[in-house]
């Protein structure tokens, strides 16, 4: 994490200069920003998977690249090729795609690097430190494993695959390959995130009493078609064959997010879903409504609609003293907000940092009404994911996380928990599924019972 | 209505309280090391006192000890409780030894009659009334350090921000250390103060509050744009002494300070103005 946020800083570094106003007041604030993401033991301890990336193991790669292989260069594969062309560390070697416009597209980003149509063709290279799936979901797992089986570290879009079998399949060939598995699950890498769940976890908001996410659109989840034959290929997100829906493409994230808030696995779901609006053929909903059910008696409830974008998209934590909003990087207090001199200190102290505390003058004028301010996560102006986009947006922890696992696939050290966690919310998707599909709760199975589940 | 709010952080053994509506402003208390059995307990506490202490010095509430006094030591000696009677007396005392700028009737204790032989009070004339405003706090302060003083070591409570105390250190300082605000300019800071065991009082105008002091002698507003911020270790003359000093001249200041014990003090002049250096 360090690392990555090094290079961003580099890059802000290089923005300041252009526009050299306030150099050292905005790099000191950064860095201060900074110290506190790296904040020492306490951090490291409540996000393990950002334990590989320390200065110590910056130096170790310093001059050193990942070779990196894309399968899969759509929409988010050439987002990461985006991402990939910033990194110092990464150089994109090899390409691979069965649609030729896309791979054309690529190929012409990073023109050097060779081109597959076959992906197997492309795992027997030798010269692949790490391979970037962005498939249709159903390709997943078959990719996944013949890459592991490759040797090759791997990474791979959410969510993890397209059925229960299939992620059981990939948890236990990462049991037994000492590779490196990523997925794409950013909010691990995003520091508003990060910072709000070590806020929500310190008890700024109290005990967890509930957890709300919902994600809104108005659109029709599709993308343009230029022949008939490629309808099902090139909109791979509305057929069951391929995809598995809003639940998979959307509810993945938030429900990662949710167990890391709650810090256990939801043990039932129930659920309806339906196709309200976009009959077009499809074969997904476009409208769900699901209630996830954890054994303390908290509960998720998640909604997705694709046909009203009035709520946008969202993660709420709801506390008994406060509510976190995590996707726009707010939190509210139930009750009349601590003074800023008082939430300073109580910050300080809980982050072991000696500071002034703004807290004498005067008098203190009353605040008239107890209104629901918010309070900022973090400071400064941030990036608000609104969750129109189908291919993914800036600042959301994907550069980070791509430039990790682009570390990673340098040092072959694998980033604890984002396995696990990307399991836990792919079976919890797919449970989903199946109480919409069969109108009945669905209690967690034992066969996919994992470990590092704690319900 | 008073609110309150707490919250316990496990992870530093913190604990947060806030009161508000309280003696006209809010409370807040930031103690560490407790339990948080022990602090909740405390908290519980802390909020009865502060609540009896409201009812009992509340000018404003015309049920509260202090009203009643107003409302009828014009016409006849009402005799007083032994708690109040020890705070006339403190506050009769402390009228005394700072040259009479420290005055609850704000016009003239003079005209206030204590009868020691059966505890009570007459005043003189009909004009006279009292406001323990500038003391209250300060003796709640006291009465909130007692009530910590077995359990909680480390602890930095603040009344509405002129009235701050800080006990034992803050968990990574020796001390606590505390920013004096410039009411005139939001964001500047006039100072800071390290306090440890000891109280800060601050006093001075503010932009809202342009004319809110009064001298008891001249009966005239002081409206300098002055800041005066006194550390003491007792709560109460640190109220004392940052209300009288404001009020004093060159030589009763003299007199004033030389009969207190004081850690700290400091005085902003002109805090209003542009390019005002502070000392």
């Amino acid at each position: 994490m360090i690392f990555v946020f090094i290079i961003i800083l580099e890059k802000k570094i290089q923005n300041m200069n252009k526009n050299n106003d306030n150099v050292n007041l905005e790099l000191r604030k950064f860095i201060k920003n900074l110290g506190y993401i790296a904040g020492g033991t306490a951090l490291l301890a409540s996000v393990p998977w950002l334990q590989s990336f320390t200065p110590e193991k910056l130096k170790e790669i310093k001059n050193k690249k990942a070779r990196i292989a894309l399968i899969g260069t759509g929409s988010r594969g050439q987002y990461h090729i985006h991402n990939l062309l910033q990194i110092p560390h990464a150089e994109i070697v090899a390409l691979c795609d069965n649609y030729p416009p896309n791979l054309k597209v690529a190929s012409e980003l990073c023109p050097k690097a060779k081109t597959y149509t076959d992906y197997k063709k492309l795992l027997e290279l030798k010269e692949i430190d790490g391979v970037i799936i962005s498939t249709p979901l159903n390709w997943h797992a078959p990719i996944v494993l013949d890459s592991l089986a490759a040797g090759k570290h791997t990474f791979c879009e959410k969510a993890m695959a397209l059925t229960m079998d299939e992620c059981k399949a990939i948890y236990e060939a990462y049991q037994k390959t000492d590779k490196v598995l990523y997925f794409g699950m950013q909010r691990l890498f995003d520091e508003k995130y990060i910072k709000a769940l070590q806020m929500t976890h310190s008890g700024l908001i109290g005990d967890i009493v509930g957890m709300r996410c919902h994600w809104f659109r108005n659109n029709d989840w599709r993308r343009p078609v230029p022949a008939p034959h490629l309808e099902r290929s090139i909109n791979w997100r509305l057929y069951k064959a391929s995809s598995a829906g809003l639940m998979t493409e959307l509810a993945t994230h938030q429900l990662e997010v949710a167990n890391w808030a709650l810090k256990r696995i939801p043990e039932s779901v129930v659920g309806m879903g339906d196709i309200v609006f976009w009959k077009d053929g499809r074969e997904v909903y476009d409208s769900v409504s699901l209630t996830y059910h954890y054994k303390n008696g908290v509960k998720t409830t998640y909604e997705s609609l694709i046909a009203n974008k009035f709520n946008g998209m969202g993660e709420q934590i709801l506390g008994n003293k406060g509510t976190m909003d995590l996707a726009k990087g707010e939190y509210f207090f139930e009750y009349a907000k601590p003074a800023a001199g008082i939430l300073q200190l109580i910050n300080q102290i809980e982050q072991k940092i000696f500071d002034n505390i703004p807290a004498a003058g005067p008098s203190w004028v009353p605040e008239i009404a107890l209104e629901h301010k918010p309070n900022y996560v973090v400071e400064g102006k941030i990036n608000i994911n609104e969750g129109l986009s189908m291919i993914g947006v800036d600042k959301d922890g994907s550069e980070e996380l791509i430039a990790s696992f682009c570390q990673a696939a340098i040092t072959g050290e694998r980033a604890k928990n984002i396995v696990e966690e990307c399991y836990c919310s792919t079976i919890l998707c797919l449970m989903g599924n199946q109480a919409m599909d069969e109108q009945r709760k669905i209690v967690f199975p034992e066969e996919y019972k994992i470990p590092y589940i704690n319900f | 209505m008073n609110s309150s709010y707490c919250n316990y952080y496990e992870s530093s053994s913190l604990f947060h309280g806030s009161l508000l509506n309280i003696m006209g402003t809010r409370f807040d208390i930031v103690a560490v090391g407790g339990t948080k059995t022990v602090s909740e307990s405390l908290w519980n506490e802390i909020i009865s006192e502060l609540v009896r202490l409201d009812k009992m010095l509340n000018r404003y509430d015309k049920e509260s000890d202090i009203a009643l006094i107003n409302a009828r030591a014009i016409y006849a000696p009402v005799k007083v409780t032994p708690e109040m009677w020890n705070i006339l007396s403190d506050c009769k005392q402390y009228y005394d030894i700072t040259c009479g700028l420290f005055d609850i009737t704000l016009k003239d204790f003079s005209q206030v009659y204590l009868n020691e032989s059966d505890k009570s009070v007459f005043f003189l004339q009909d004009n006279i009334s009292f406001d323990v405003g500038g003391y209250a706090k300060g003796y709640a302060m006291e009465k909130i350090k007692a009530l910590l003083s077995f359990d909680i070591e480390h602890a930095f409570v603040n009344f509405g921000n002129s009235s701050v105390l800080g006990l034992g250190h803050h968990p990574c300082g020796d001390y606590w250390s505390v920013c004096i605000e410039n009411p005139y300019r939001a964001g500047d800071i006039l100072g800071t103060v390290q306090i440890s065991n000891n109280s800060l009082s601050t006093s001075g105008n503010m932009p809202s509050h342009p004319k809110h002091i009064i001298h008891p002698i001249s009966g005239e507003y002081i409206e300098k744009r002055q800041i005066v911020c006194v550390v003491t270790p007792n709560s109460v003359d640190a109220e004392i002494l940052s209300t009288t000093l404001i009020l004093a001249n060159d030589k009763e200041r003299a007199d004033i300070l030389s009969r207190f014990q004081v850690n700290d003090i400091r005085i902003y002049n002109n805090i209003g103005e542009e390019n005002t250096k502070h000392e």
